[in-house]
């Protein structure tokens, strides 16, 4: 909210200065989000007095003045407008001078004649709504002054919360003003010269639906004439953000801004036999609102209606049919209290908020209805004329009883951890208007209010009863009274210290390996990335991530989750693989002209299985370009698809996990067909399963990427999702040497190495302590289609040096296995 | 032969070897040179086995003169030898010499982000404190979202969280960690120290303070008398291990969950309090919002406000991250720029 800091001196003596004021209203927990000061773009526009006001020689519509601003020549300026008169006092902007819109005002030619500067209207300064004549100033003021001089003033922007809905006007602001420095405020004197008949002569109210509308208050008044507002009134409701309209427009606009109230004219001769019915409307009725949209009204609308139909969308907007025109001479005033939610849910059914709707949803203070159609009528007397019908129709004219909330001062002491004495919180307390009174015995404390109520019997415990004041809606239990005490008191006050209370148990950090993951994959070179959740509609077909089988199952038989208001359609499905994410990382980059890409994500993964949504973590990875830091002093090599193999191997020593297998995956499209794998490995406490494979050369030029070669991984890695407890279990180190043997495996090409290794590994005997492939060749003397696979195998025993015999004879036992199951010559 | 011309011999023999030796330039001439003298056919073997001509009583003092100049050639080898492998070692080495000043063979090394480095600062400083990670998921119900948080349906503060909905009934992208406070204390028993990172959605259009995904940390803490004393004392240690001795304050704030709610502070990080654009001339920066949890939470939670109280408070990692880094627009963080991230190494 806009507080203009001149209107606010209206109701409450302000001390500070605006920067110690914003900052005390701060720490009362109204947060002044700026300072603006209003009229700084005036800069240069100061009061002159019109001279000579005469016809322009070369042009019919305008006028050439000359006008005094003080000190020096008069100066001769060329006016358009037509309500200028010898002796006013107008704002004159001086060359140089830059309006609101960065208008820059200069020495100009017009029409032949050089203007030294410009008159200003009220629309041009942004401090009335009139851009017809310039503003004329009233006679008194000070001469070659400059504007901003008489007129500027402070703006303080407050964001008032939305619990605290009475603080959303400026008597309400004045309120905390007072409460901070112990001045009191000033209400506007409301009094209603009401010198025409009595009210039922005019206007009958009938409300169907008293749950939703609980008071309406009515008021009459006759031989308005339509025009703007004072000049004073258009500048503070300008200062406010609120753009002037009317004589009666703006005095509800003015009265909700000072009051909190918001109320509203309706134009006397559209309410049809003067009768206002407050009802549901009819299914299939329709109504033009005050923004010229006919609008389908439901029956959980509530409005204004008369024997005809609505006339209004109640607390929302009104009707263009009964608007305040030019033409209007008697208007029916309209001060009611309305549902909260009820009003909430029809602004969001017509996408219709408005500041009166804003206020409503809040609650309203239930006496306001009676004074805000009073000052209404009052300041629409006041600036439009005319005479106000006797008495106003009220549908319920009581008061209901105040509030009640009682607390225990030890349990504020104890929920702020400071001790405040009983006296300090009821004093704190009626600073701000609440009275207090020490609770009859058997009183109880409301400790949890809806949806799940807690009242305790509070036993032998001091109690205390604080007395809501009508304005405030935010004050339930116990806890709301603390909130004042400390609020009230400054939180400066509130000590501060570590917690010496029991510490939780043990629990293992669901990030750590996490962490491990992206600490051994930054050290291998790759950077991490965190990109969007939400994805394109699209990306899922353009991609074609597999989804159905062995390595992703979390996705399978699963539907994406959709967002259903999205903000941006390139942002509305949550994605189910890392991959899509990471090739838009890819496109992000190679258009900053970077090729060398190596990044990785730890990321969720989404989907439902009909109404169950379903979570998951995975590591996806992407490699393009130089694998190495490119250095003057090495080739550059560029990254395929056994790095990408490398990066899991080198996961699952650091995870703990056996060396992974690998499986071909020759489905093509999103792969290239001859380079893609799943990958698997599995411990008794891990596991990790996914694909790596380099992308089909079509993926890329559906991504409109430029890359050569683009390796990338999706790993489900169980551990990432939780908890596990890596522990490396230390074999013995063998104390004899072993004995080293080659094996050249000569295998048709077609024959996967995974089966190679395999066949060693079940022959292998017991004397096999590790073997490695350290060789792969293809040529002369083999076959075309041959290829020579080189291991070097360690043979040996924990308890002697093993035999050459020994090992001899087991890598003869592994060369015939290797024969017989899988044709291979040994070349030796 | 008579001693003295053999003796004179030997003399004579050993000059020359010694001139020899020393003029030799490689280590092949000086063991040509060994052999030549010192060999079996060599020249003082030579001399030796002209020994046997010689009367008896000469024979030990000729021996003699030969075992010294055997002794005196050998050395001079061995010391010519040393003296080559050293002048060959030296040129070697000379010939290896390299521009020292030039770069070194870069070895790789990635970024981490900047998003999960800043989580886990903050988890490591309440980690100190007892804190344990939670975690909940991003598609939440709009009961532990909002209703269990004290947010009725038609709440007037729910306009303080836009939200994306999702096509499962009941269902919403999570706009804040708090519904975390719910599911932890529905799963274990106070004491509670728990702390909550996490993606955050909101419907907001983006710009350089605003994005539809964001990250937070919420906190929880509950047990007997836990207090906003205790929530000030960690809440101070935390902005002074994150960002120096700085001021502090807790002023009033507002969340439907908290009562009484604050926010919390700290001297503005770039001007050090004095005022400026990035405080809006207030010389505070708000770095979280928390409270004491609202007895209906507690309650919804399973935890008995009559017994327990406790705090929260969440913070935005990007905001977090922002002010220890300088970084000036959040759309950074997403975006993903190398030329961005590769700062982080």
């Amino acid at each position: 909210m806009r507080v203009p800091l001149n209107w606010l001196r209206e109701y409450v003596d302000v001390q500070q200065t605006p920067e110690q004021l914003a900052e005390r209203l701060t720490l009362l927990g109204m947060e002044v989000k700026g300072i603006e000061q209003w009229g700084a773009d005036w800069r240069s526009v100061v009061v002159g007095e019109l001279l000579t006001v005469e016809k322009h020689p070369y042009a019919d519509r305008l006028h050439l003045v000359t006008v005094s601003v003080g000190a020096g020549e008069p100066l001769r300026i060329v006016c358009g407008a037509n309500n200028i008169a010898l002796g006013q006092r107008v704002p004159v902007a001086l060359p140089g001078a830059v309006l609101p819109g960065d208008r820059r005002i200069e020495r100009s030619e017009k029409m032949g004649i050089a203007s030294e500067g410009m008159l200003c209207s009220g629309n041009e300064l942004h401090i009335t709504s009139d851009a017809e004549g310039i503003l004329i100033l009233p006679p008194t003021t000070p001469l070659g002054a400059r504007l901003s001089d008489i007129y500027g003033d402070f703006v303080l922007d407050v964001d008032v919360k939305p619990n605290r809905g009475d603080a959303l006007c400026l008597i309400g602001l004045a309120r905390e003003v007072a409460a901070d420095g112990g001045a009191a405020i000033r209400w506007p004197e409301i009094v209603v010269d009401e010198s025409d008949g009595p009210i039922g002569d005019r206007l009958r109210v009938e409300v169907q639906d008293p749950q939703l509308c609980t008071r309406f208050v009515g008021r009459w008044v006759e031989g308005v004439t339509i025009g703007p507002s004072p000049d004073w009134v258009q500048m503070r409701l300008q200062a406010a953000g609120l753009r002037p309209v009317n004589n009666v427009v703006d005095a509800s606009n003015y009265v909700m801004l000072e009051l909190g109230k918001p109320t509203h004219t309706f134009d006397g001769a559209a309410v049809h036999a003067g009768t206002i019915i407050v009802r549901r409307a009819f299914t299939g009725e329709r109504l033009e609102t005050l923004d010229h949209v006919v609008r389908e009204l439901t029956p959980d609308t509530l409005v204004i209606a008369d024997p005809k139909g609505p006339i209004a969308i109640a607390g929302v907007m009104g009707g263009a049919e009964s608007e305040i025109a030019e033409s209007t001479t008697q208007i029916a005033i309209e001060s009611a209290i309305f549902d909260p939610v009820n009003i909430r849910r029809t602004g969001h059914r017509y996408a219709l908020q408005s500041e009166a709707s804003l206020r409503f949803e809040k609650g309203q203070e239930f006496r306001l209805a009676r004074i805000g159609a009073d000052r209404v009528a009052q300041l629409t007397l006041a600036w439009s004329g005319g005479s106000c019908a006797r008495g106003a129709v009220d549908t319920a004219p009581g008061q209901p009883d105040p509030l009640r909330v009682a607390f225990r001062p030890a349990r504020v002491s104890r929920l702020l951890g400071a001790e405040v004495t009983t006296a300090d919180q009821r004093d704190l307390l009626g600073r701000v208007g609440i009275a207090t009174q020490i609770a009859p015995p058997g009183t109880t404390v409301r400790v949890a209010s809806e949806p799940m109520p807690l009242v305790v019997d509070p036993g032998p415990d001091e109690v205390v009863v604080a007395t809501v004041p009508t304005w405030r809606r935010d004050l339930e239990i116990e806890a709301d009274v603390a909130e004042e005490v400390a609020r009230v008191g400054g939180y400066e006050t509130t000590p501060a210290h570590l917690p010496d209370t029991r510490m939780p148990a043990y629990r293992p950090s669901p990030i750590r390996v996490r962490n491990t993951v992206r600490e051994t994959l930054a050290g291998a070179g790759l950077t991490e990335v965190v990109t969007h959740a939400l994805v394109a509609p699209g990306d899922e077909a353009r991609l074609q991530w597999p989804l159905d089988d062995e390595a992703t199952k979390e996705s399978s038989g699963s539907m994406p989750i959709v967002v259903t208001n999205p903000l941006a359609g390139q942002h509305s499905v949550l994605r189910r693989n890392l991959i899509g994410s990471l090739l838009d990382v890819l496109a992000v980059n190679e258009h900053q002209g970077r090729h060398d890409v190596a990044v990785f994500e730890i990321g969720k993964g989404y989907a439902r299985t009909g109404d169950l949504a379903r979570e998951w973590t995975r590591l996806g990875i992407l490699l393009t370009g130089s694998s190495r830091p490119p250095a003057w002093n090495r080739e550059s090599v560029s990254y395929d698809l056994d790095d990408g193999k490398g990066i899991v191997e080198l996961l699952c020593q650091r995870l703990n996990l056996p060396a992974p297998t690998y499986a071909p995956d020759p489905r093509g499209f999103p792969f290239h067909p001859g380079r893609a794998l799943v990958a698997e490995a599995a411990s008794e406490l891990d596991a990790l399963v996914g694909r790596v494979a380099e992308l089909h050369p079509d993926t890329l030029e559906a991504w409109d990427l430029k890359s050569g070669r683009v390796i990338v991984a999706e790993l489900a890695i169980r551990s990432l999702d939780g908890v596990t407890q890596r522990r490396v279990h230390v074999e013995p180190i063998g104390r004899f040497p072993v004995v080293e043997r080659d094996l050249a495996v000569i295998v048709s090409e077609g024959r996967p190495a995974a089966e190679v290794d395999a066949v060693i590994r079940r022959y292998a005997g017991r004397l096999l302590v590790g073997h490695r492939l350290f060789d792969l060749y293809r040529g002369a003397p083999l076959a075309a289609d041959e290829k020579s696979l080189a291991y070097r195998m360690a043979f040996g025993v924990d308890d002697r040096t093993l035999t050459e015999e020994e090992a001899d004879a087991a890598l003869a036992g592994i060369r015939a296995a290797l024969e017989a199951e899988l044709g291979a010559r040994i070349r030796s | 032969m008579d001693f003295e011309s053999l003796s004179a011999d030997l003399r004579s023999l050993q000059e020359r070897a010694l001139k020899e030796i020393s003029a030799a330039l490689d280590p092949a001439s000086l063991e040509a040179l060994q052999i030549g003298y010192l060999g079996k056919k060599g020249e003082l073997t030579a001399v030796l086995r002209g020994i046997g001509a010689l009367p008896a009583e000469d024979r030990p003092r000729v021996g003699a003169i030969a075992n010294e100049v055997g002794e005196v050639v050998r050395g001079a080898l061995a010391v010519r030898s040393s003296q080559l492998r050293a002048q060959v070692q030296a040129l070697r080495l000379a010939a290896e010499t390299v521009d020292v000043t030039l770069p070194g063979r870069p070895l790789a090394r990635g970024a981490l982000h900047p998003i999960p480095e800043t989580i886990e600062a903050i988890a490591e400083v309440f980690g100190q404190f007892g804190f344990v990670i939670y975690e909940g998921p991003d598609v939440e119900e709009d009961l532990t979202n909002f209703q269990m948080l004290n947010i009725a349906p038609d709440h007037p503060a729910r306009d303080l969280w836009a939200t994306l909905y999702v096509d499962i009934p009941g269902h919403l992208l999570r706009t804040h960690t708090s519904p975390g406070q719910i599911r932890v204390m529905q799963s274990t028993v106070p004491p509670i120290r728990a702390l909550l990172p996490g993606r955050c959605f909101r419907y907001e259009a983006v710009d350089a303070s605003h994005g539809f995904e964001f990250f937070q940390v919420e906190g929880l803490m509950v047990d007997e008398g836990t207090s906003m004393a205790d929530l000030k004392g960690l809440l101070d240690e935390f902005a002074h291990a994150l960002f120096g001795p700085r001021k502090t304050r807790f002023r009033p704030g507002y969340y439907p969950f908290t009562e009484p709610s604050v926010a919390f502070d700290v001297e503005c990080v770039v001007c050090g309090g004095v005022g400026c654009p990035a405080c809006s001339r207030s010389g505070w920066m708000t770095i979280l919002g928390a409270g004491m949890v609202h007895p209906v939470v507690l309650q919804y939670g399973g935890v008995d406000p009559e017994r327990y109280q406790g705090f929260a408070f969440g913070m935005g990692v990007e905001r977090i991250a922002n002010l220890r880094h300088a970084v000036p627009d959040l759309r950074h963080y997403l975006e993903n720029d190398l030329r961005f991230l590769e700062q982080f190494r």
